[in-house]
Parts: structure tokens; sequence; C-alpha cells
């Protein structure tokens, strides 16, 4: 099953995180959600109640569709010299090396 | 009271000179799934005024000093050791783009209430249909305690509300190393090298 989930496979998740988002925004709070959307920090889309938000799904994505029970919180997220949620890159980016160590 | 300063926000006590600010606030699209307020500027003046010694009310503000939101600490029992944290709202969206205010501002908040006051328990109620809310408080530890049926009126209609709440062990646990993961999510690129 986690060699099923690839960088397209991970990207996917957090898009369909992100369209969820949406959905639960006011029109006027609406994000573009693409592979380049920026997430939380400087360059901010969304706020740290979205950040949550998108975090749970791509948790409960990963652990019920695929069985992957990862943590996205962790002292190992913080210590990282590039934060992993600035944007859906960064946060793919740390996906799939959480993943690779499982292998 | 004191004011409780963190790294990007601090929680300044509540004042009178505050009412016109907030009531703007509690008056903007973001407040809708809060709970009914003062409706003039005196009203709300008054309201402040009053507030028992139970309550430690926060004025959110960032470090230059500028405020943004609100946050309450109420119906603190020192016996059984609990309180209820409500209130909560940030009020200018703009001035925090970038900056953790809301998840500095709870974790300051529970550090009073379990570091400072001693606390056992913290819980609150949130309005069923703000599920981002209820998503974000139980990410960070609260556990969902129950259903309150038709407690509010939102936007004139009966609304049910979630009862959530957090002992402190589970502050300690799983909500304090969240918060300050999130936080620290937040920090420029050049602030996250060494």
């Amino acid at each position: 099953m986690i060699a099923q989930l690839d960088a397209v496979a991970v990207e996917a998740i957090i898009i369909a995180a992100l369209e969820a988002l949406n959905e639960e925004l006011d029109d006027a709070d609406k994000i573009d959600v693409g592979p380049d959307t920026a997430l939380f920090g400087v360059d901010a889309e969304i706020d740290s109640l979205s950040l949550v938000s998108v975090i749970v799904d791509v948790e409960t994505a990963l652990s019920v569709d695929h069985g992957l029970e990862v943590s996205l919180t962790d002292d190992r997220a913080m210590s990282r010299e590039v934060s992993p949620f600035t944007d859906v890159q960064a946060l793919k980016g740390y996906i799939l090396e959480l993943l690779e160590e499982r292998r | 009271m004191d004011v409780l300063t963190g790294e990007h926000v601090a929680l300044r006590p509540l004042e009178p000179g505050d009412a016109e600010l907030t009531l703007a606030w509690r008056r903007g699209p973001r407040a809708r799934l809060l709970l009914d307020g003062a409706g003039t500027v005196e009203e709300q003046r008054a309201w402040i005024a009053s507030r028992p010694p139970t309550e430690r009310n926060f004025v959110i503000e960032l470090r230059d000093g500028r405020p943004v939101g609100m946050l309450s600490l109420v119906d603190i029992d020192l016996v059984n050791r609990r309180a209820e944290s409500g209130r909560f709202l940030i009020g200018d969206e703009e001035a925090v783009r970038g900056v953790p205010a809301a998840v500095e501002a709870m974790l300051l908040l529970y550090r009073l209430a379990f570091d400072e006051l001693g606390l056992e328990r913290i819980y609150g109620i949130v309005a069923e249909e703000n599920r981002r809310m209820i998503k974000w408080q139980r990410y960070l530890g609260m556990q969902e305690e129950g259903r309150l049926r038709r407690h509010v009126r939102i936007d004139g209609r009966p609304c049910d509300v979630i009862c959530l709440g957090l002992l402190a062990e589970e502050y300690r646990a799983q909500a304090e190393p969240r918060m300050r993961a999130l936080i620290a999510a937040a920090k420029p690129r050049k602030e996250m090298v060494g």
C-alpha cells in the first residue's frame, strides 16, 4: 500500500484537503487551490484554523485510505530548516520523506 | 492582572477603553458564530467594567502593540480547579496574516490555567456549525464531551453546540506540543536555521 503512494498521490491528498477547506470557508475567504498554494507563514494563504483543518484531513486520508499513521506536527516537523507547512510542495516533500522511511 | 507575553503575541487585560474596538470585532462577519453580546459601545463598556474576579478577559496584541483579537478564561473555580475558555475571536485577520496569533494566544491562556492557576480542566462550547473551530480545538487536544441541543441562536436559528474539555495531562501530552509545532510552522525560513 505504501509503495503505491507516490508524489502525485500525495499531492492529490493535499489538494483534496484544501478543496474541502474551501467548502467550509465563506466566499470572501476562499483560496486558490493548486500545487503552488502557499499555506502557513509569511506568504500564508490560510490561517492556523484552516491549516489544522488541512492537517487533519491529510492525516485522516493517509490513515483511513492508506493505512498510514502519520503525525505531521511533531518535534521533527518543528526542527526542520524549512517548515513543512510553507506551501503544498513543502508539505508533499515532508510526507514523502516520512513515507520513504517506512518502506 | 499581569500581561502574558509570548513570542508573537501578548495577552493584556481587557479594559473599558477597548469597548469600541471589541464591539466592532463582534459585529464583524467572523463573529457570526459567537454568542450575542452588547448592542452599543456604552453597553460594551459597562459590560467590560462589570467583569467579575472569576474571569480573566484579554485583548490579544501583536508584539508591536496592535490589538488583533480577544480571549477569555471565565467561571474560574479554584475549588474544583476548572474554568471555561471562550470569547475567542481574531478581529483583525489581515494583521495576523502569517502570524500564529490564535495558536499562541490559546497556548498562553492554557499556561495561565494549567501552570499558574493549577487547574485540572478547561472546557468550552462551540456552535456545531463552527466546524473549523471544533476541528482545531480537537486537534489541539480538546475532547468532545457532549452536545447541548438548540443551546444558542445564530442568525435567528436555534443551533446545537458541542461541549469540549481538556484535562491538564492532555494539555501537557498533546495540546502543548502541537501548539508549539504550529507556532514554529509559521516562522520564516531564516529563523528555522540553526
